[in-house]
């Protein structure tokens, strides 16, 4: 899954160090960043939770006029819960996919560690903090995943946590107050209603942010992501990558 | 300034003179309305009708007695007020009467109150857009007519004892009316003449009467219980919560009900209302065992709605309670946790977030100079 092979295409491997133009042409190498399986359930959490949130905004707040004029008859608040509900099935189906396939790797003993938190993590915060309020001009060294990126997808993670279980609770609360207290309804409500508007504040602000206006990164989507991009946003793992497939020619020239 | 002064004094002498006028004609109307106890009509009509004997048989066999009291005219507000028989039997002016036209004494009864209308014209017109005027003209002629829960001779107000109402209510409506007198609005008033407590008009309005198992009148109801038990001074009296309907407005139930009022009040909606749970007519307080709402009884009223609730359900409502750490404490900690530590984290991740923008655009500018 984190195996990255320069794409084939632009160059064969024996020129792996360089970037020379032919004719005009400039060839860049590229990294692959996200597996198949990544981008679509990055797609499918896309459509998911903006069609939970679209259609959760105007249940929550059923008392504003405009809320009013989407919602104008009985029906189309039972066709919004509808459609609610649904996304929040294909969320649940993706949420136990994602579970259940890091449960699967981690048994196969191949899941990768990239994705957690690691002291190194606090420590490229700091400099963070430090090279954002000027005390420095040296940026932290990232590996394959920065501790925005980690931040952004922990947070999301215990959001829709948080989303799922008090949104199962109180669709179905006489069920679950078979075995829990009656307390967690109100309280299922509560986190759900606040939860959902913490959560979209967070994406728009943070993830948006550092997807779209910091910098254009599409490699969700792509897949790829660029040599260029690769040296200056992931140094560490760039480094960690060449050096990688430096040893391994050299492995390779020696036989 | 010198025309002013005259206009004013011509003012003060036209005032004075209207003043005078309506003086004089007071003074000249208080002899008929003072003029004892037995009116000269009055006197006329019972010296037939003073005769405990008189009566009609009417065409359907029924016997009419026609007997009417002294007493009972003097105990009444008409007759001591000056207003004499002839004001209400239009039609009778001499002896021998006009024939009587009608078959029962009900048909006769729905006739002779038409004269209501004749000084009580807008507390008549309310009550032809009452539910006993719809029944009346469905067929229905028991359906009450003024002279049914006000009286005819013995006419009185219908409030004078407050307990009144309900018994006037109750001449027809008896079950509910024991009911009620069961309940803790009825028994206060009852037992100790209680003059906060609603009386049946109090929540049914009083001349047009609406039907009250309609959808409008459901969605409408919390605001009738919010008239008294939103009302803090009132509430304050016997120690009771005046937070109830504003709690209640904020609750899943409340939200649901406030949205059907304000855009679908004549759709039926099944969301409680206060009466779901507290009962209407047998409405007890939550300490006695009889009521809907005792800790006893709460799993089965819930159960109404929500069938299957099990026990830990009715730990669910807090419709009527701020949240507390007591009584809702996981509540309490979900409520702290998003006041507290995600305010602090989104506000972090903001701060942030500006300051990569500012950093960002200093970058830049840094790289543009020369």
């Amino acid at each position: 899954m984190t195996k990255a092979v320069e794409s084939a295409k632009p160059a064969p491997l024996k020129n792996a160090n360089q970037e020379t133009p032919t004719n005009g042409i400039r060839v860049e190498r590229t990294f692959w960043r996200f597996s198949i399986s990544q981008r679509w359930e990055h797609a499918v959490l896309l459509v998911t939770f903006a069609s939970l949130l679209l259609t959760g905004i105007p249940q929550k707040y059923r008392a504003a006029a405009w809320s009013q004029q989407l919602l104008s008859s009985p029906e189309r608040v039972t066709t919004l819960r509808q459609i609610h509900h649904i996304a929040a099935l294909l969320l649940a189906t993706l949420v136990l996919y994602h579970l259940g396939r890091a449960i699967t790797l981690m048994v196969k003993r191949k899941l990768p560690g990239d994705m957690l938190p690691t002291w190194q993590d606090i420590k490229d915060a700091w400099q963070m903090l430090k090279y954002l309020v000027f005390l420095t001009d040296k940026t932290p060294k990232f590996g394959k995943y920065n501790f925005e990126q980690k931040f952004t997808y922990w947070v999301l993670f215990f959001g829709i946590g948080i989303m799922g279980v008090s949104g199962f609770i109180i669709w179905f609360p006489v069920f679950f107050t078979n075995f829990m207290p009656g307390g967690v309804v109100p309280a299922a409500k509560l986190a759900h209603s606040t939860e959902a508007v913490v959560a979209g504040i967070f994406v728009v602000i943070w993830h948006f942010y550092h997807v779209h206006l910091q910098r254009l990164n599409l490699s969700i989507f792509t897949g790829r992501i660029t040599e260029h991009e690769m040296r200056t946003y992931h140094t560490a793992e760039y480094e960690r990558l060449t050096d990688e497939l430096a040893t391994l020619l050299k492995e390779g020239d020696s036989q | 300034m010198a025309d002013n002064r005259f206009s004013l004094k011509i003012l003060l002498l036209v005032s004075f003179i209207l003043v005078g006028i309506l003086l004089a004609e007071l003074s000249l109307a208080k002899p008929v309305q003072a003029g004892g106890s037995t009116q000269e009509t009055e006197e006329y009509c019972l010296s037939c009708h003073g005769n405990p004997e008189l009566n009609l048989t009417l065409p359907d066999g029924e016997i009419l007695s026609l007997y009417i009291s002294q007493e009972m005219l003097d105990a009444s507000i008409h007759s001591p007020a000056g207003i004499e028989c002839q004001a209400c039997h239009t039609e009778i002016t001499t002896y021998p009467h006009p024939e009587i036209q009608y078959q029962t004494a009900r048909e006769l009864a729905r006739a002779y109150y038409l004269a209501c209308r004749k000084c009580h014209k807008s507390n008549y017109d309310l009550a032809q857009d009452s539910m006993h005027a719809r029944v009346a003209e469905a067929g229905n002629l028991s359906a009450p007519v003024c002279t049914d829960c006000h009286g005819d001779h013995d006419v009185r107000p219908p409030d004078q004892p407050r307990a009144l109402i309900s018994n006037t209510c109750g001449k027809c409506h008896s079950e509910i009316n024991e009911v009620y007198k069961q309940s803790i609005h009825g028994g206060a008033l009852i037992n100790e003449e209680n003059p906060d407590v609603p009386v049946c008009t109090d929540c049914h309005g009083v001349h047009n009467i609406q039907d009250p198992r309609t959808a409008l009148f459901r969605v409408l109801s919390p605001d009738l219980c919010a008239g008294c038990h939103a009302n803090p001074e009132l509430m304050g009296k016997y120690g009771l919560s005046s937070d109830v309907y504003s709690l209640y407005e904020t609750s899943w139930h409340g939200v649901d009900i406030a949205v059907y009022k304000a855009s679908w009040p004549t759709i039926w909606h099944d969301s409680a209302v206060c009466t779901d749970c507290h009962g209407v007519h047998n409405i007890r307080p939550h300490t006695d065992v009889l009521s809907s709402v005792h800790p006893d009884n709460l799993q089965a009223t819930c159960a109404k709605c929500h069938p299957g609730a099990s026990p830990n359900w009715t730990g669910a409502w807090t419709g009527h309670n701020k949240i507390s750490i007591d009584r809702t404490p996981i509540l309490f900690y979900v409520d702290a946790f998003y006041s507290s530590f995600i305010d602090i984290v989104l506000w972090a991740c903001i701060v942030y977030v500006l300051l990569q923008i500012i950093r960002a655009t200093v970058d830049k500018v840094r790289r543009s100079l020369p």
